[in-house]
């Protein structure tokens, strides 16, 4: 079989199994926690406003958020009880969040849903307004609104859906037992978003480092409609949007456009079972798998409710294994750093991975010795070394010239530069102050 | 110029020393600085040719300074250089026809020395004939010191001798190298390098001195 | 509990700046010990003075200007190691010292340190001693001790006889070239030795393979078309020493692969030029020098296709 892939990327943990080894055997387990803290904003777009007070009861699925916008998406309360606080809080954002707070009552008491049954049934133009309903954003991370996603402007046509189950971060394994072990949901999913937007191709991208997903896959895509299988090699940042949609499609979107320019809409295969579940079932979007792992006493595979804290999650998973150094979402390339275990786990957190302090430790920047390994990394075709200068110089109208709005963020650079500098850190800089320019 | 503003005649003479060093600190003149510093020796005597056309065309100019048109100053200015250079060209031909010999084709090249027309606009056309003069003096000296440096570092260690007396012994190898024009780009730019970071130390203890006292 | 906070990526790769630097000086291991055995005491005496005073003279710069002590990084070891084996055995200690003290402060220190040099710091400071020294430099002892296999070699060789040029001259056998029974500076005579070190490097991943290669390659193919023997060409003198751990030294050649094929091109290209009608019989030296300093061109000129640039039609 042929395998895709793109230009440049790197190995990243390549001699221990990309840090997967220790979860990806492992089945999904679903674990409960006493109370959830709910942020507001976990979708990009306007934050939802809440809708209960301190004293409210609510059931599960019940709207707590109301959408706000063209690109706001309402929340459901994931578990039932009583709300026993609704205020700020510090989560993984810059600012503080606008959280509801539930106390768990285990009655388990869901609101009433009503799904169409089958996705192949359901009408075309009610798709859409479920997965709205269903309060379902891009599960891989970038928490995306997914309605948004699926009504591209007038004038734009899609060809190709490309559900990402590439999972090309460290230390992740939800998106691969989701596939091994619910791949119908996947397939469902992917054909409703097909029907919705009147796409005739489905393409299910997936590593090569999961043999298993993907023979479950394309067990799962047989006798349906106009879906595949697509084998990528492993290799880092696969799953970035630019680089799936290059190494599946042979085409680049263009610098600064999106991937609907080139007729393709990019979906997680966490957001394709959502949208399954929102549309079979009518089911909002509740609860995830997140892999937790790293020093925690036992690396697990954890279907949470949104809104769990971190720290009910590591309990969840033993507890730590020593004194944590560094607690991220997501993997170590990409992952975002917690404050402390307190925050909340969103709809996009597929991950939470703690460090030691060992690991944790911050490495001293070495001078630039011009080995040349980030230019080589490089999936968006920059030159690392010769950005930095510029960004830390401060010549940020010659480091657009240079292309630094192309960067992905990817991390590949700063993983592998000898020296240790920290590449990646001075484009996210750089990129942040051109935003605040604009 | 108001006359407050006049430098002292010992101030116009230190400046060139120093302070404006044409070598050191206005970097003129590089050609000849380069090619002529093989010995400490060659290294004066292209100074002091130098210096002798520096206050020649420095006192004539200032001199005509009031009759000659802003027009064509620049080549009224070369006239006048090219006199003294075509004097000390046949003065050394005469009696230092060693030296003659070793400086060869950078003495009819002191025309386009840019120290000496450098002074001759910013200075000599604007200024007395004393100050001139002077002024003239002081580059020249400056240059000579620059040179003699120069050239007594790539002497000694290109050919282990200074002004042609052997102070490193026999058994010492010179390292060619300084007597080659690699070495004159080499040594100029570790001692040039040299002035500027003692130059800064002493600004920034002078600063800290500065901030301290006020 | 105090967590710490950074953008990612949260683990790094666990290459640094110092274990490539050893894997060069372990690469460079063989031709050390050839060249030791080859030439006796007087090579090891010399490539340890060439080291240590490396590290002393980047230790003590570091130290007088006040800047933090990296010779940790190994870099300075490096460098007096590669300008060791570039000296002749014949060389006296000092002419070691000297260029160690030139490459480290001269050329690596006064332009900024690690990363910052424009020229080779070992290859430049052999450019100083052997313009400064040429007869020190150019005095080649034969090898003390011949590597036999099979009690087969042409070179017959008494005690220490001096040698005009490193260069082979016809009639050399191709086995003496290639095991090290020839005149030469102490790291470049023994070419098996060198391969060793450049499979290591390639094993490791330290350097590509393209360098090297297409230098070599250009050697042959510019000597065959000048009506040399490519082969012999390729096997005396410095070409692969300098080909395999001078012309990839990261900070002097291009950032990217095509301009690191130009500069290989352009190395191979002079050294034939030099050999074939220069004054000197050898010309790696100045050939990599020469590319050394056109690298910041290659790289100015080189641009790279950036991910969905659109092709602008005018």
């Amino acid at each position: 079989m042929k395998k895709h892939t793109f230009a440049g990327g790197i190995h990243p943990l390549h001699g221990q199994h990309e840090g997967k080894a220790a979860t990806r055997g492992k089945p999904v387990r679903e674990f409960v926690s006493d109370s959830v803290c709910i942020p507001m904003d976990m979708h990009l777009g306007a934050p939802s406003k809440p809708l209960v007070r301190k004293g409210d009861h609510v059931k599960i699925g019940q709207v707590i958020g109301e959408a706000v916008g063209p690109r706001g998406i309402p929340v459901h309360a994931s578990v039932s009880g009583l709300v026993t606080e609704v205020g700020l809080k510090q989560q993984l954002l810059s600012n503080a969040s606008m959280c509801v707070t539930i106390q768990n009552d285990f009655a388990d008491e869901w609101v009433e849903c009503k799904g169409f049954g089958n996705v192949e049934t359901a009408p075309a133009d009610k798709i859409v307004p479920a997965i709205l309903a269903a309060g379902i954003c891009g599960m891989g991370g970038a928490c995306f609104p997914t309605h948004a996603k699926l009504s591209p402007p007038s004038g734009k046509r899609i060809q190709t859906i490309l559900l990402n189950g590439a999972e090309c971060e460290t230390f992740l394994t939800s998106d691969h037992r989701l596939m091994l072990e619910t791949p119908g949901r996947v397939v469902d999913g992917l054909r409703a978003a097909m029907r919705a937007l009147g796409v005739g191709r489905g393409v299910i991208a997936i590593e090569d480092n999961k043999p298993d997903a993907i023979d479950a896959m394309q067990r799962a895509c047989r006798g349906r409609e106009g879906v595949e299988v697509a084998v990528l090699k492993t290799k880092y940042p696969q799953g970035g949007e630019k680089q799936l949609i290059q190494a599946v499609t042979g085409r680049e979107v263009p610098s600064g456009g999106l991937p609907m320019d080139v007729g393709v809409v990019v979906l997680n295969v966490g957001t394709a079972a959502a949208i399954a579940d929102a549309v079979v079932d009518g089911k909002p979007l509740i609860s995830r798998i997140t892999t937790v792992t790293g020093a925690v006493r036992e690396p697990s595979n954890l279907l949470l409710r949104i809104g769990t804290l971190f720290a009910d999650a590591v309990s969840g998973c033993g507890g730590y294994d020593g004194e944590p150094g560094k607690i991220f979402a997501g993997g170590s390339m990409t992952g975002v750093c917690a404050p402390d275990d307190s925050v909340s786990m969103t709809k996009a957190t597929n991950g939470i991975v703690v460090l030691t302090e060992k690991q944790a430790r911050s490495q001293t920047q070495l001078p630039c010795i011009r080995c040349g390994r980030c230019v080589d990394a490089c999936p968006a075709g920059l030159m690392p070394y010769r950005l930095m200068h510029l960004c830390v110089s401060g010549d940020l109208d010659q480091a657009v010239k240079e292309n630094v709005k192309d960067c992905i963020l990817c991390g590949s650079c700063s993983y592998i530069c000898p020296a240790k500098r920290w590449l990646a850190a001075s484009f996210k800089n750089a990129k942040e102050q051109l935003a605040r320019r604009s | 110029m108001p006359k407050a503003n006049k430098p002292s005649l010992r101030g116009v003479f230190l400046n060139g020393v120093f302070n404006e060093n044409p070598t050191f600190r206005l970097v003129l003149g590089v050609c000849p600085t380069l090619a002529s510093t093989t010995a400490a020796l060659n290294g004066v005597g292209m100074g002091l040719a130098a210096t002798f056309v520096l206050v020649g065309s420095n006192v004539v100019i200032s001199l005509l300074r009031k009759f000659i048109p802003d027009k064509v100053r620049i080549p009224a200015f070369v006239v006048v250089i090219c006199t003294f250079v075509t004097i000390v060209q046949m003065l050394m031909q005469a009696f230092l026809p060693p030296l003659y010999d070793a400086l060869g084709i950078f003495i009819p090249l002191i025309v386009v020395n840019c120290i000496i027309l450098a002074r001759a606009e910013a200075f000599a056309c604007k200024n007395g004939v004393l100050a001139s003069g002077m002024d003239g003096l002081g580059m020249g000296l400056g240059f000579t010191l620059a040179l003699t440096l120069i050239g007594s570092v790539r002497e000694l260690i290109g050919s282990g001798s200074l002004f042609g007396m052997n102070l490193l012994g026999a058994a010492y190898e010179p390292m060619l190298l300084l007597v080659l024009a690699p070495g004159a780009f080499i040594t100029f730019g570790l001692i040039l390098g040299g002035i500027n970071a003692i130059t800064a130390r002493s600004q920034k203890k002078k600063a800290a001195k500065g901030g301290a006292s006020a | 509990m105090r967590l710490r906070l950074s953008t990612g990526p949260h683990l790094h790769a666990t290459e640094t700046t110092r274990s490539l630097m050893q894997d060069v000086l372990i690469a460079l291991l063989p031709a050390a010990v050839a060249g030791i055995y080859l030439f006796g005491e007087r090579a090891a005496v010399l490539l340890a003075v060439s080291v240590a005073s490396a590290v002393l003279a980047e230790a003590a710069w570091q130290r007088l200007a006040g800047q933090p002590l990296q010779v940790r990084d190994l870099s300075a070891a490096v460098t007096g190691l590669l300008l060791g084996l570039n000296l002749p055995s014949s060389a006296p200690w000092w002419l070691a010292v000297v260029g160690s003290v030139f490459a480290i402060v001269v050329v690596k220190q006064l332009f900024g340190g690690i990363g910052h040099n424009f020229l080779n710091p070992a290859l430049a400071a052999r450019a100083v001693l052997l313009t400064s020294w040429p007869a020190r430099m150019t005095t080649f002892f034969l090898p003390e001790r011949l590597v036999e296999i099979g009690g087969a070699s042409a070179a017959q060789f008494g005690d220490a006889v001096t040698s005009a040029t490193p260069l082979a001259k016809g009639g050399t056998a191709i086995m003496d070239l290639l095991l090290g029974n020839v005149p030469g500076s102490i790291g470049e005579v023994c070419k098996v030795a060198i391969l060793l070190g450049f499979a290591y490097l390639l094993v490791r991943g330290t350097i590509g393979f393209h360098i090297p290669v297409l230098f070599v390659g250009t050697v042959a193919l510019m000597t065959w078309l000048l009506g040399g023997d490519p082969l012999v060409a390729v096997l005396s003198g410095g070409v692969l020493f300098g080909a395999v751990f001078m012309a990839t030294d990261y900070t002097t050649n291009p950032m990217l692969a095509r301009g690191q094929c130009v500069f290989a091109v352009g190395c191979g290209v002079i050294v034939t030029l030099i050999r074939q009608y220069g004054g000197y019989p050898e010309g790696v030296t100045y050939a990599i020098l020469l590319m050394n300093v056109l690298t910041p061109l290659l790289d100015k000129w080189m641009k790279r296709r950036v991910y969905g640039e659109v092709k602008q039609h005018a």
